[in-house]
């Protein structure tokens, strides 16, 4: 029950608390007929006072609700349809301009746009699927292990945990082209797969480098989640596969893993919901680059509404947040569905 | 289930109960307006520093701190107020940071900001004050004779300013938001003496061509380190610092500008525009392995630890070198040399202003702030300062000039020394289209070179496509 309940009128026969499940007059519930046949009470200013308390525990969460929530929404979605640089006085309304300029009338936005939807779509593609690819497995194993399980598990859930700008810049240290990654592959014999012109400097290279650095970070919580699926697996079932003659494969192939579709299809919409909007880890490594090859959708919103020495670009920026926020929903009901045809 | 704080009547309470009440109901109250005083601090700070003389500035160049606090505690000594030094970096930080404080009422007093970009957006968004009033002939004469208009709102400026995508819209002719305070130039090339020694070169490149050469003996010599550093991942310095100033010795004046132009005769899709792509792809070879993601600070810091031979910056960037631990008479310094055929073979690259002071508008110290702009812009302190900062101020030194700042430094602003005809002018946008975005140019140039993922025509036709865009776009 909320906080909020204490401003509404109680029954009279509850004049004490009472735990659930237990009723003070012994009667169970033959007594509730006798109570609710009482006069209803007034509201005495003792009430008032409670329910005052209560308004002011709530108000901060609920200014702050009101503040960040539902006006920020709503001036973002206002925004969209208006050019500013946020200083001005006043704002100048364009109508559907800034959509159509970012999807095809703006020579300056358009390209661009189109550019990073392709990469945004890459990374959208590759980031879920290789997450699962690695976090389902590499639960299974962590699973199955008789010593040392939770040092293990803490082990794989560091980077989950160090994630940040050092670890941004840590990366781009391994990747130059005199980092730890072709150090490596030459050490190994490999140095015909060396980068000479470091794994981020190559066009080729550097989106693929930058989802195995996204996939590095969304592991961890991936595996998590399948870990606690893992464990939820009522064991006589394994044990039935078993008895069956299913080995170990057979049985994570065709018990295990449909058991755990709908943890795949929170991770994945978890992932896809971080390569659509995410960015971070693009503007610290490579700020888009080299050229525009790494650039992403989330950050170039982020470029159009701060990074454009006061431009009157906030309005673009916000309709390219919107276009964002259409995607998502599409992928939020699409996944939605599939969450209610699969489980 | 229990609800919380639904206690039982008041009859059949004890006293203690009905005072914890009231306890609850006054730590509500202080929660509630706890909660709520940051999201009014928001709005009702008052703005600029505390105390009565005492006042603050912001630079974004942690190089120009020491210089500025030893200028501030000879003004604190003659005037008696205080100025209160902070750096913010790097640049993008620093605009972020200005822009958060300006929405906060947290400005400082004084600002310094990039000259005729910066500070004019920032006086068309009301973050800067216009102190046109208050800066006559005396203070302007202070100034280099190529500087001291800057951070005013020229007939030019006010006609780059009308278009209601303009960064500077708003700003009316005459205004001024800022006074220089550095001056120079971008297309500095940096050699490091004793490794070009051991290449065999002892004195800057005659041409382009010759330079060529010299990065061919200097990548022979050490194929690692061999070549040129440069901060490509701030997308434009390829395109501004290099290009431009290649394009301009080729062609001259008229035909560097016809590039940016509507003509397809002249355009970068032309044979002239197609010869200056070419020229700037021979630098392919001899780029620093990985410069393309390395921004300004960081290629910088790469020929200082001697990972490059060859840095390219401006005449800023001395400073940078120095606090990373190079000595400026070990760095031979030159500016971009033109090809020897070029209609301008030997160019100088006009200075201009690159910082400048401005008043916050929210400043309640108006006068004194200003006070302390004009102490820096006297000879005496900017001699000084230039010393510290290892920087070109944008004050006439006079003869002095080379003693203050050094040989190297003093080196480099020879490069500025041309006529009219014969000078690179960096400032000059007066031929592009409204709307002009250099980035995006600077995208379709990085795919030539160094990333070389297309010939020099296609890159020649995409970028005359997107320059014929702009003006089309800047026509509707």
């Amino acid at each position: 029950m909320t906080p909020l309940s204490h401003g509404l009128p109680r029954p009279a026969a509850t004049t004490g608390p009472v735990p659930a499940g237990r009723d003070p007059a012994g009667s169970g519930p033959k007594a509730r007929p006798a109570a609710t046949a009482a006069p209803p009470p007034r509201r005495s200013p003792r009430r008032g006072r409670e329910a005052l308390s209560g308004w002011l525990f709530v108000a901060p969460a609920l200014a702050l609700f009101l503040l960040m929530g539902l006006y920020t929404v709503g001036y973002g979605f206002l925004l969209s349809f208006a050019q500013w640089n946020g200083f001005a006085p006043h704002w100048t309304w364009v109508g559907v301009q800034n959509y159509k300029d970012l999807l095809w009338a703006n020579p300056l936005y358009a390209p661009r746009v189109r550019n990073a939807a392709a990469h945004t779509l890459y990374v959208m593609v590759a980031v879920p699927l290789l997450t699962v690819a690695v976090s389902f497995p590499l639960a299974v194993l962590l699973n199955s292990a008789r010593r040392m399980q939770s040092l293990l598990r803490s082990v794989y859930f560091v980077p989950y945990v160090t994630s940040g700008i050092a670890v941004f810049f840590a990366w781009q240290y391994i990747l130059q082209p005199d980092g730890a990654v072709n150090t490596l592959l030459k050490s190994l014999g490999l140095g015909s797969l060396a980068q000479p012109q470091g794994w981020l400097g190559n066009p080729h290279t550097a989106l693929p480098t930058m989802i195995v650095v996204t996939v590095w970070l969304a592991v961890p919580v991936a595996m998590l989640l399948y870990l606690t699926g893992l464990q939820g697996i009522d064991r006589s079932v394994l044990e039935a596969a078993q008895l069956d003659g299913a080995g170990w494969w057979r049985t994570n192939a065709s018990v295990v893993w449909p058991l755990l579709r709908p943890i795949t299809l929170v991770v994945v919409l978890l992932n896809l919901r971080d390569s659509l909007q995410g960015f971070q880890t693009f503007l610290v490594m490579t700020n888009g680059g080299p050229g525009d090859h790494t650039n992403v959708l989330g950050l170039e919103a982020y470029r159009l509404a701060f990074l454009k020495d006061l431009a009157p670009t906030l309005g673009v920026a916000s309709a390219l947040g919107w276009l964002l926020f259409a995607a998502a929903l599409v992928l939020a009901l699409v996944n939605l569905r599939l969450l209610r045809s699969r489980t | 289930m229990r609800i919380p704080f639904a206690a039982p009547s008041a009859r059949t309470l004890p006293r203690s109960t009905g005072r914890r009440r009231r306890t609850g109901f006054a730590a509500a109250a202080v929660v509630t307006a706890l909660s709520l005083a940051p999201i009014v601090a928001c709005g009702g700070s008052s703005g600029s520093s505390g105390g009565g003389k005492t006042l603050e500035m912001w630079t974004f160049k942690q190089s120009h701190v020491a210089g500025l606090r030893a200028a501030a505690a000879q003004f604190a000594k003659q005037t008696g107020i205080t100025v209160k030094i902070q750096a913010y970096g790097p640049d993008d930080a620093y605009t972020t940071k200005v822009q958060a404080a300006a929405k906060t009422h947290n400005l400082p007093d004084v600002l310094e900001v990039h000259s005729d970009g910066e500070d004019l957006a920032l006086g068309a968004a009301g973050i800067a004050t216009d102190i046109s009033g208050d800066v006559g002939s005396d203070w302007s004469g202070l100034f280099q004779k190529g500087v001291q208009s800057s951070g005013t709102v020229t007939a030019e400026r006010y006609k780059e300013s009308l278009p209601s995508d303009s960064k500077s819209h708003g700003v009316k002719q005459g205004q001024r938001f800022s006074v220089p305070f550095t001056s120079g130039t971008f297309g500095i090339v940096f050699g490091n003496k004793a490794k070009l020694a051991a290449a065999g070169i002892t004195r800057p490149p005659a041409s382009y061509e010759q330079w060529l050469a010299d990065l061919k003996a200097t990548k022979a010599k050490d194929g690692a380190s061999g070549g040129v550093s440069l901060g490509l991942k701030v997308r434009a310095t390829g395109l501004t610092w290099v290009l431009q100033p290649l394009a301009f010795s080729l062609l001259g004046t008229d035909g560097y500008h016809a590039l940016f132009g509507q003509d397809p005769a002249t355009d970068f899709a032309s044979a002239a525009g197609r010869e200056v792509l070419s020229l700037y792809d021979r630098l392919q070879p001899y780029w620093m392995p990985g410069t393309q993601v390395l921004d300004i600070d960081a290629a910088d810091q790469a020929f200082a630890q001697g990972k490059s031979d060859w840095d390219i910056g401006g005449t800023f960037t001395l400073a940078f070198l120095q606090q990373n631990g190079m000595n400026p008479d070990d760095v031979m310094a030159f500016g971009i040399p033109g090809p020897a055929a070029g209609a301008v073979p030997k160019p100088a690259l006009g200075p201009l202003a690159l910082t400048g002071l401005t008043v916050a508008s929210t400043s309640s110290h108006r006068a004194e702030a200003e006070k302390w702009m004009r102490f820096l812009s006297q000879p005496s302190v900017a001699s000084a300062f230039a010393k510290a900062a290892t920087e070109v101020p944008a004050t006439e030194l006079g003869p002095d000039a080379t003693q203050v700042m050094g040989p190297t430094l003093a080196g480099m602003t020879k490069t500025f020394e041309g006529t009219p005809q014969t000078t690179y002018d960096p400032s000059d946008s007066s031929f592009r289209a409204p709307g002009y975005d250099q980035d995006s140019m600077s995208d379709i140039l990085a795919d030539l070179t160094p990333l070389a993922q297309k010939g020099v025509a296609p890159t020649a036709k995409a970028m005359a496509e997107l320059n014929d865009s702009f003006w089309k776009n800047a026509k509707k």
